[in-house]
C-alpha cells in the first residue's frame, strides 16, 4: 500500500484565499521554497560563505558567523542538498518544512516593518541583499531586503501563524493584503 | 460678557464652526481651537475643581503644563479622564465633562474642605490616618478616594487600537518652535535625516502666539513657510501631535503620537495612539520655556493666568480672556501682554509691577503701579478684582482677568532624565539644562535665549554643528530680521508677601506657601522630602509650573540660593502616557506569540482539548462521546495504549542537529553519561547536568552518522538547552570541531506506543522494523510507503513497545492520519499529554516535576549515569561536593495509598507516621501524582529523605493546603512492568 | 523603554534581543581543586561600575558576547564575541 500524503502549509489556516487582488502593499507566502541551514566548520566561516555565495540559484541569508540559510525558489531540495554537500567544511540540514518564507512589499513596507522590527531599514543602513536575524514582533526570524520596497522574512514554522497575524495587524493601516505566491 | 472671541485675526478657521458639549451644555468653537480656547471664547472660565479643597479653577496656561483645566473627554468606553483642556484639540461632537465636583461644577459639596483647610495642611494624611491600621482599608481610603480622586476610570475594555513603532534618524529635534523649526531645516538642507516632533497639533510654538514680523511676514506665516519647506524634503519626518516623553539609554527617545485623539469616531484601521521609540544619533531639545506663575494670595482663582497664556489665547485663538484685564509682572512679558491686549481694544485695568523701575513700553493710557504687589483676589468662580498693596497702602482694582508674569524657566526635563540635574544660573535666575555630552543639546529658549531671533540663530547654529559632526557639509542658515521683539528679562520674585488668602505653588495638588513652611519646620527640609511631605510637584502635571517656585520659596525660607536647594529628580514621562500606548498592539491574541505543532490540525480533527504549555498549544486529551470528565478520556487512552496502541504528538520536543568531527566528544562533555561510543543508528538516553551538579535536562540523542547526531530536549527546556550548548561550544570549548542548529520546527514527531505499535508501523514504513532489524533504541532514516523519507526511533516513554516517527512538518498531519487509518483495525487511539503523563508515572520516568533544579542524578536513581571516569563533563566537578552525597538526601520513590480509594496531590509533604504535621518534621514531598487506570488507584512519585532505604515504609502524605493526611506506602518508583517485558518484544 | 547594544555580528539592537548570562569567569581546568570550582560556580564580585558580562544574542546571531560596560551609567566600553574574547585573554595570559 502506497501512502498518498498531502503536504500542508502552516498558513493554510490563516490565508483564506478570499482576497483575490493584491493591493500595493502585499504579503506573499511561498508554498514550497527549499531552505537549508548551512553551518561552517570552526575557522572555515569565510571559505564556506564564499562557496555558498557562488552556488547557482541559491540566495544566501546570513544568520550568524558561520551559519546561513540557503534559499532556493527554483531548484529542488535534492539539487540544493547536492550543491551544499559539495562545499568543503560545511554541514547542511534541510529546513524547508521548519521555516516559513514570506515577502512583504509595497510603498509602505518600511512603515509596516518599523512596527515589528527595531532595526533601521533605511537603504543606507540596510542595503538590497542584506540579511540578518532579528526580533520580528515577538519572534526571532531572518529578514532580508530583496528590493527597494521588498523584504523577505523567514520564521520558524511553529511561530509563523503568530508572525503572519502580527504583520497583517500592523499592515491594516496600509491595506496590506496576503496570498500564497502563485495562487 | 467677560471673555470672548474677537472679530478677526488668530489662527482659527472662522468658516468652520465645531459644535461640542461641556457638562452637557452645547457650545460652538472653531477649527484650530483647543477645548480651553473654545470654552473661553464662550465665556466659560470655570473648568474644574481643585484636588484637595475643591476650589473653583480655570486654565492658568495655554499648554501642556496646565494644572487646573483637567476635563474628561469622550464617553462610554472611550471616556478619558484628566485631559488638559489647554492642549485637547477641538473636534465636532467632542463631549467634555468637568471633574472632581459633586453635584455640579458650579455648586460643589466638596468645597466645604476649604473651610476645613486649617486641618488639611501638609502631612495631614500622614498624621491623621495613622491608626487604627485596619481603618485604612474600610474607612479612610474609600472616603479619601471619593473625595480626592481626579477623573473616574471606566471599567469597560478599551475599544481602540494602539501600536508601537521604531524610528531612526541622524537628528531628532524636540519642539517645533522657532529654534526647533530652524534647527530641523538647517540640518535637513545639509542632507541629515531629521525627525521633528512637537506635542501640539500645529507646528510653530511661540511663533503662533507672538505678535512679530519676521522677514516681512507675520511670525505665523513665517512658520508656515519653514514647515512647507521641511515637508517637501524627503529626509525629513514631521511628527505633530507627538510628545517626546523620555530620553533613555543609547540615545533612544520615547514618544507618543496622538494619531486619532482629535476625531469623533476613530478609524478602526488606525491606532488612536502610537508609541515611538526613536533612535537618534544626535538630538536637539527645543522645547521652549515655561512662564512662571507668581505666588500671591488668591493666585489660583479662575481668571488668573500666565501673561504668555493670555497672549496665546489672544494672538493664536483670537480670544480675549477678559474685557478688563489686569497685569501683575516682574518683567517684560507683562507689558507685552498689556500692549497686545490694548492693541486689540481690550481694556487694561492696571499693570502692577513688582519692580521699582523698568524700561518696558507702557501702552498709552495704562496705569502702572511700581513696587506693587497683589495680595488678594476678589470673586469666587471668577475674579472680579484685586487687592494691590504698595508702600503699605492697599487699593482695590476691579478687573475680570489677571495676567501674571513671573519670569521664565527653560523646559529642560528631557535632558535631566538620565541622572543629571539641571544647573542653577544666577544670571538667568533659572535652572538650565545640564551638560549631558555632545550628542544632545538644548537650543532656543530651552537653552535660555531671550528673543525669537536669538532662538532662530541658536537652532541653526546647533544644527549646523551636528551636521558637520555627522560628516555632512553644513548649510549656513539665513536668519531674517525679526521686528517687534520685547525684552523678556525679569527680576526674580518667588513669593509676594502680605497674602490675604492662600498663595498656591502647586495648583493641582493644592499646595500653598504655608505648607512649605510646615515641611521646613517639621524637618522635611531636603527638597525631595519637602516634595513628598507637601505633595508639591506630585500631581499629574509633575510640578511643571510650580516646582521652581517651590524651590525658590524654600530657598528664601532657608536664606540660601536655589542652587543649594537643587531640584527633585526628573523621570519619564514628561506628560502622562496612556497604558494603551505603552502596551501597543501587545494585548489579546497579540500579547504573546503562540506556537502550534505540525500535528495541531490532526489533533483538532480528533477532538483534542488543548492546553497551553509555555507558548505551545498541546493536545491534552481526546474526549469521546459519552465521556463525562477528562479522567474518563485519559483513563481510556492509557488503557488503550497498554492494551492496543495510541498515537501521541511529541513534536514540541526540542531537536538539535549536531555535526562535526568532535560532535561525540562535545556530547560526552555535555552529558553526564558517555556518548563517545554510541554506535551509528542508535539512540541513547542522556542526562545533562548544570555546572553545580544538579540535573538540568534529559532526552534521547541519536547518532545518525559518524559525525552527525540529533539531540532531543524536553519541550520546556528546548531553548535553554540550545543556549547551554551554545555557551559550551562558544565559550568553554571553541576549539572543538562541532556545529549545530535547531531543527525543532522541521519535524512533526509522533509517538506510536502499545503492543500493536509494530504491526501498525509496519503498514506505514517500508523498511523491516522487526525486533531483530530494528531493536530497542534503534534510530535511523527510513522510507515511508510511497517514498517519503522519515526518521524512526525505537524509544519509549510509556514502557510499551513504541516508536517515534519524525516526518517533515508539512506532512505531519497526513502521516498521522495515515497511522490512525492503518491502526484502526488494531484499535488505535489518539492520546494526549495527560495520558502521556500517566504512562510515564506508571513507569517511574522523570520530568521537570522531578528535575526541579534541586535533584542530582543519584537522587533520581540515575547514579550509574555519572561517567565519573570521563576527564570532564559539565557538572562533574561539583557533583561530589559536600551535601550532594549526603545519606539523607531526598531520593526518588514511588507512593501508593494504603487504602486504595484514597487520593493525594502533587505538592503534598511527607511525614513519618505519628509525626506532628509541621515543616519541622518534613520528610520530603510528592512531585507527581496520577490515577493509574492500570492499577486502579492513585500513584505518586515523591522525593523522600533516604528514600531508597525506606521501600515498604508507611508514611503520611500531608497536604496542608487541603488539610488532609493520607497514609501511603513507599515503593519503588516503577509501578508497571518492572522487568520491561513489554518493551523488548 | 529601550537600550541598545551593538553586536559585532548583527549591528545595533535593542536589549530585548539579548539575554544577560552573568559575569565572565573562566572555567577551571578539569583537574582544578574543588575550591576553584566553587568560586567559578557560586562566587561573584557584583561590583557597582565597570563589569564584564556575557550577553547572549538570543534573537540574533545566538553568539555569546562579552559586554564590557558600566552597570551604573550603562556606558558600554566594548562588545566582543566571547570566543574571540577568550582567545585574546589566553594570548594575554
Ligand atoms: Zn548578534
Amino acid at each position: 500500500m502506497a501512502l498518498t500524503l498531502l503536504h500542508r502549509h502552516v498558513l493554510d489556516d490563516h490565508i483564506s484565499g478570499f482576497e483575490t487582488n493584491a493591493n500595493p502593499n502585499h504579503l506573499s507566502v511561498f508554498r514550497r521554497p527549499v531552505i537549508f541551514s548551512v553551518l561552517a566548520k570552526v575557522g572555515q566561516e569565510r571559505a564556506v560563505g564564499a562557496a555558498l555565495e557562488a552556488a547557482a540559484d541559491i540566495a544566501v541569508r546570513t544568520c550568524a558567523p558561520g551559519e546561513w540559510l540557503a534559499v532556493s525558489q527554483t531548484s529542488g531540495s535534492e539539487t540544493v542538498a547536492g550543491q551544499l554537500s559539495a562545499i568543503v567544511d560545511a554541514s547542511s540540514v534541510d529546513q524547508s518544512d521548519g521555516k516559513v518564507l514570506l515577502t512583504v512589499s509595497g510603498p509602505s513596507v518600511r512603515k509596516i516593518l518599523a512596527k515589528c522590527v527595531a532595526v533601521d531599514l533605511h537603504p543606507d543602513a540596510f542595503a538590497d541583499g542584506h540579511s540578518t536575524n532579528m526580533l520580528i514582533g515577538h519572534v526571532t526570524g531572518n529578514l532580508a531586503r530583496t528590493g527597494a520596497d521588498r523584504f523577505e522574512i523567514i520564521v520558524p514554522r511553529s511561530f509563523a501563524g503568530s508572525v503572519f497575524e502580527e504583520l497583517m495587524e500592523m499592515g491594516r493601516e496600509f491595506a496590506l493584503t496576503a496570498a500564497f505566491a502563485g495562487d | 460678557m467677560t471673555s470672548y472671541r474677537l472679530d478677526s485675526g488668530g489662527l482659527v478657521n472662522r468658516s468652520y464652526a465645531l459644535t461640542f458639549s461641556f457638562d452637557g451644555k452645547s457650545f460652538k468653537g472653531l477649527d484650530g481651537d483647543t477645548v480651553a480656547s473654545a470654552l473661553l471664547a464662550n465665556d466659560q472660565m470655570l473648568m474644574g475643581r481643585s484636588f484637595k479643597y475643591h476650589r473653583p479653577r480655570g486654565p492658568v496656561t495655554a499648554g501642556s503644563s496646565e494644572p487646573n483645566a483637567l476635563v474628561t473627554i469622550g464617553s462610554g468606553a472611550r471616556n478619558e479622564p484628566n485631559v488638559r483642556a489647554t492642549v485637547a484639540e477641538l473636534y465636532a461632537g467632542l463631549t467634555a465633562v468637568s471633574q472632581n465636583r459633586w453635584p455640579s461644577l458650579s455648586f460643589d459639596m466638596g468645597s466645604v474642605n476649604s473651610l476645613l483647610s486649617p486641618l488639611l495642611g501638609a502631612g495631614f494624611y500622614y498624621k491623621t490616618f495613622m491608626w487604627p491600621a485596619k481603618f485604612w482599608e474600610w474607612v479612610y481610603e474609600p472616603v479619601i478616594r471619593r473625595a480626592a480622586g481626579l477623573g473616574k476610570m471606566v471599567m469597560e475594555a478599551d475599544p481602540d487600537r494602539y501600536e508601537k513603532s521604531w524610528a531612526h534618524c541622524d537628528l531628532l529635534v524636540v519642539g517645533a518652535g522657532p529654534a526647533g523649526l530652524m534647527a530641523a531645516l538647517t540640518a535637513a538642507r545639509s542632507g541629515v535625516r531629521v525627525i521633528l516632533a512637537d506635542e501640539g497639533f500645529r507646528f510653530g510654538g511661540s511663533l503662533l502666539s507672538e505678535n512679530l514680523n519676521i522677514g516681512g511676514v507675520s511670525a505665523a506665516d513665517y512658520a508656515t513657510g519653514l514647515i512647507a519647506e521641511l515637508a517637501s524634503l524627503p529626509n525629513v519626518t514631521l511628527m505633530p501631535r507627538t510628545t517626546v516623553f523620555g530620553w533613555y539609554d543609547d540615545m533612544v527617545f520615547g514618544a507618543v503620537e496622538r494619531v486619532q485623539k482629535h476625531v469623533a469616531s476613530p478609524s478602526p484601521d488606525l491606532a488612536v495612539e502610537r508609541l515611538w521609540r526613536i533612535v537618534a544619533k544626535r538630538a536637539i531639545l527645543a522645547s521652549g520655556a515655561e512662564e512662571r506663575p507668581l505666588v500671591f494670595g488668591g493666585n489660583d482663582k479662575p481668571g488668573v493666568m500666565t501673561a504668555g497664556a493670555v497672549r496665546t489665547y489672544l494672538n493664536r485663538y483670537s480670544v480675549a480672556v477678559g474685557s478688563k484685564v489686569a497685569v501683575f509682572t516682574n518683567g517684560g512679558s507683562g507689558y507685552r501682554t498689556a500692549a497686545d491686549l490694548a492693541a486689540r481694544g481690550v481694556e487694561i485695568a492696571a499693570i502692577v509691577d513688582a519692580r521699582a523701575a523698568s524700561e518696558d513700553v507702557v501702552p498709552a493710557g495704562v496705569r502702572v503701579i511700581r513696587n506693587g504687589a497683589v495680595v488678594a483676589t476678589k470673586g469666587r468662580k471668577r475674579i472680579d478684582g484685586l487687592v494691590v498693596e504698595r508702600a503699605g497702602f492697599q487699593e482695590e482694582i476691579s478687573c475680570d482677568a489677571l495676567a501674571m508674569a513671573g519670569g521664565w524657566s527653560p523646559i529642560v526635563h528631557l535632558m535631566c532624565q538620565r541622572g543629571q540635574k539641571p544647573v542653577w544660573s544666577e544670571e538667568k535666575q533659572a535652572f538650565m539644562a545640564p551638560d549631558v555630552g555632545s550628542a544632545f543639546v538644548a537650543a532656543g529658549s530651552a537653552a535660555g535665549t531671550d528673543t525669537v531671533s536669538a532662538a532662530l540663530r541658536d537652532g541653526a547654529a546647533k544644527a549646523s554643528a551636528f551636521a558637520r559632526d555627522l560628516g555632512f557639509a553644513a548649510y549656513e542658515a539665513n536668519i531674517p530680521d525679526v521686528e517687534g521683539e520685547y525684552d523678556a528679562s525679569f527680576a526674580p520674585l518667588w513669593y509676594v508677601p502680605g497674602a490675604k488668602d492662600k498663595a498656591f505653588v502647586d495648583f493641582q495638588n493644592d499646595v500653598h506657601v504655608s505648607d512649605l513652611g510646615i515641611a521646613q519646620r517639621e524637618a522635611f527640609r531636603h527638597i525631595e522630602h519637602t516634595k513628598r511631605y507637601t505633595t508639591a510637584g506630585m500631581a499629574t502635571d509633575q510640578g511643571k509650573l510650580g516646582n521652581v517656585n517651590t524651590i525658590g520659596i524654600v530657598a528664601g525660607m532657608r536664606g540660601v540660593s536655589p542652587a543649594e536647594i537643587g531640584t527633585t529628580t526628573f523621570r519619564p514621562f514628561y506628560t502622562p502616557v496612556s497604558f494603551g500606548a505603552l502596551a501597543g498592539a501587545s494585548r489579546g491574541e497579540h500579547a504573546a506569540p503562540t506556537r502550534t505543532s505540525p500535528l495541531h490540525g490532526w489533533a483538532k480533527k480528533n477532538g483534542a482539548t488543548f492546553v497551553e504549555a509555555g507558548l505551545w498549544y498541546r493536545s491534552s486529551w481526546f474526549p469521546k462521546e459519552g465521556e463525562k470528565t477528562w479522567r474518563d478520556s485519559v483513563d481510556r487512552e492509557v488503557r488503550n495504549v497498554r492494551e492496543n496502541a495510541g498515537l501521541c504528538d511529541v513534536s514540541t520536543l526540542g531537536k538539535i542537529e549536531i555535526f562535526g568531527a568532535n560532535a561525540g566528544e562535545f556530547l560526552d562533555r555535555i552529558y553526564s553519561n558517555g556518548f563517545l561510543k554510541l554506535p551509528v543508528g542508535k539512540a541513547r538516553y542522556g542526562l545533562m547536568l548544570r555546572e553545580d551538579g544538579m540535573v538540568f535536562d534529559d532526552g534521547t540523542t541519536s547518532r545518525l552518522g559518524p559525525n552527525h547526531y540529533v539531540l532531543t530536549t524536553t519541550t520546556a527546556y528546548a531553548t535553554e538547552v540550545m543556549t547551554h550548548l551554545e555557551f559550551a561550544s562558544q565559550t568553554l570549548w571553541p576549539d572543538l570541531d562541532v556545529c549545530f542548529t535547531s531543527v525543532s520546527d522541521q519535524w512533526a514527531q509522533m509517538s506510536l506506543a502499545g503492543p500493536k505499535a509494530r504491526a501498525i508501523m509496519s503498514r506505514i514504513v517500508e523498511d523491516d522494523i522487526s525486533d531483530a532489524a530494528f531493536p530497542f533504541l534503534a534510530a535511523r532514516t527510513v522510507t515511508l510507503r510511497g517514498g517519503l523519507a522519515a526518521r524512526l526511533f525505537r524509544i519509549s516513554f510509556s514502557g510499551e513497545l513504541a516508536y517515534e516517527l519524525a516526518v517533515p512538518a508539512g506532512y505531519g498531519e497526513a502521516v498521522a492520519d495515515a497511522i490512525m487509518e492503518a491502526g484502526r483495525e488494531d484499535g488505535i487511539c489518539a492520546y494526549g499529554v495527560e495520558a502521556l503523563n500517566v504512562l510515564r508515572v506508571e513507569k517511574g520516568f522523570v520530568t521537570h516535576s522531578e528535575i526541579d533544579g534541586r535533584a542530582t542524578a543519584d537522587d533520581l536513581g540515575y547514579g550509574k549515569m555519572m561517567g565519573m571516569n570521563k576527564p570532564d563533563f559539565i557538572g562533574k566537578h561539583l557533583s561530589t561536593r559536600f551535601g550532594l552525597t549526603a545519606a539523607d538526601r531526598l531520593q526518588l520513590v514511588g507512593l501508593k495509598p494504603i487504602e486504595a480509594d484514597k487520593e493525594f496531590k502533587a505538592g503534598a509533604h511527607l511525614l513519618k507516621e505519628n509525626a506532628a504535621p509541621s515543616m519541622a518534621s518534613d520528610q520530603g514531598f510528592v512531585s507527581s501524582v496520577c490515577y493509574s487506570p492500570t492499577l486502579g488507584h492513585y500513584i505518586g512519585l515523591a522525593m523522600l529523605k533516604s528514600g531508597r532505604e525506606r521501600i515498604g515504609e508507611r508514611i503520611i502524605v500531608w497536604d496542608g493546603l487541603r488539610n488532609s493526611e493520607v497514609p501511603a506506602e513507599v515503593c519503588a518508583p516503577v509501578f508497571v512492568d518492572p522487568g520491561n517485558t513489554k518493551l523488548n518484544v | 523603554m529601550a537600550s541598545l547594544i551593538s553586536c559585532p555580528h548583527c549591528g545595533t539592537r535593542p536589549k530585548e534581543e539579548f539575554s544577560i548570562r552573568g559575569a565572565v569567569v573562566a572555567r577551571p581546568q578539569p583537574g582544578a581543586k574543588e575550591d576553584a570550582w566553587y568560586r567559578y560556580v557560586f562566587i561573584r564580585d557584583n561590583p557597582k561600575g565597570r563589569y564584564q558580562e556575557y550577553w547572549h544574542h538570543a534573537a540574533g546571531c545566538r553568539r555569546f558576547l562579552v559586554v564590557d560596560r558600566d552597570n551604573l551609567t550603562h556606558e558600554v566600553f566594548a562588545v566582543t564575541d566571547a570566543t574571540e574574547f577568550a582567545k585574546n585573554a589566553e594570548v594575554a595570559r
